[in-house]
């Protein structure tokens, strides 16, 4: 699940190369909304720190 | 800044871009530093800053290709940001090698800013938006940074393929789990 951010990215770098603006487009922000929900996903531990 | 030199920097910028990815590639492969799940997410945030300067080398320059490249550094940088907090306090330990006195998520968060200062910079020279330069097809320059950078997001597509399976990755990765 982890490799999923890296593969629609080149699914998108593809759509770019092709000349598909609008699919790279989609296809990035998937990448990036992927990314950012693993980063929830790994983001548990509780910082040690005093803010 | 015409908009030749603007896509020539975007060229110069993407293969920057592609020399970090590489250069953590290199640690992982020859040193065995097998990277953290926060390490994997930094190098994705990474892929999708580099992303805004690819469509710019194929479209053209336009402001939300910067904005592309700064909000995928922007994600990077926030995970990155986690993770130095998490060992910010002395004692607390860390991960994987350092290079130059800083750990590679200190590293990162240092390169997501500059990422993050030199789109802002770019978006200051509005004469490359004005001018219709949207190229035929990739060539030169622009060809060979697109091609690199497409290389490694595939290879950091496989690299954590093999590293995690189809799941999350372990909080501190030993092996590759497809390659046991």
């Amino acid at each position: 699940m982890m490799s999923v951010p890296f593969f629609l990215l080149a699914g998108g770098l593809w759509a770019v190369s092709a000349g598909r603006r609008s699919l790279a487009l989609v296809l990035w922000a998937l990448g990036v909304a992927v990314m950012l929900g693993l980063f929830r996903l790994h983001a548990t531990d509780a910082l040690n720190i005093a803010l | 800044m015409t908009s030749a030199i603007a896509m020539r920097l975007n060229a110069l910028g993407l293969l920057a871009v592609s020399a970090v990815l590489l250069f953590a590639f290199v640690d992982q492969l020859v040193y065995g530093d097998l990277p953290c799940p926060l390490c994997i997410l930094q190098r994705a945030g990474l892929a999708a800053a580099g992303f805004g300067l690819a469509l710019n080398l194929r479209f053209g320059p336009r402001p939300s290709h910067y904005a592309i490249m700064i909000l995928g550094a922007g994600a990077g940088g926030a995970i990155a940001t986690r993770q130095i907090l998490l060992h910010i306090v002395p004692g607390t330990g860390s991960y994987g090698n350092a290079f130059l006195g800083l750990h590679f998520y200190t590293w990162s968060l240092v390169v997501a800013a500059l990422i993050v200062v030199g789109g802002a910079v770019m978006l200051l020279f509005e004469r490359q938006f004005s001018e219709s330069a949207r190229p035929e097809r990739l060539a030169g320059l622009a060809l060979i940074s697109f091609v690199v950078f497409t290389l490694l997001v595939l290879g950091n597509g496989v690299s954590t393929l093999l590293e995690c399976g189809g799941g999350l990755c372990p909080d501190n990765p030993t092996d590759y789990l497809l390659l046991r």
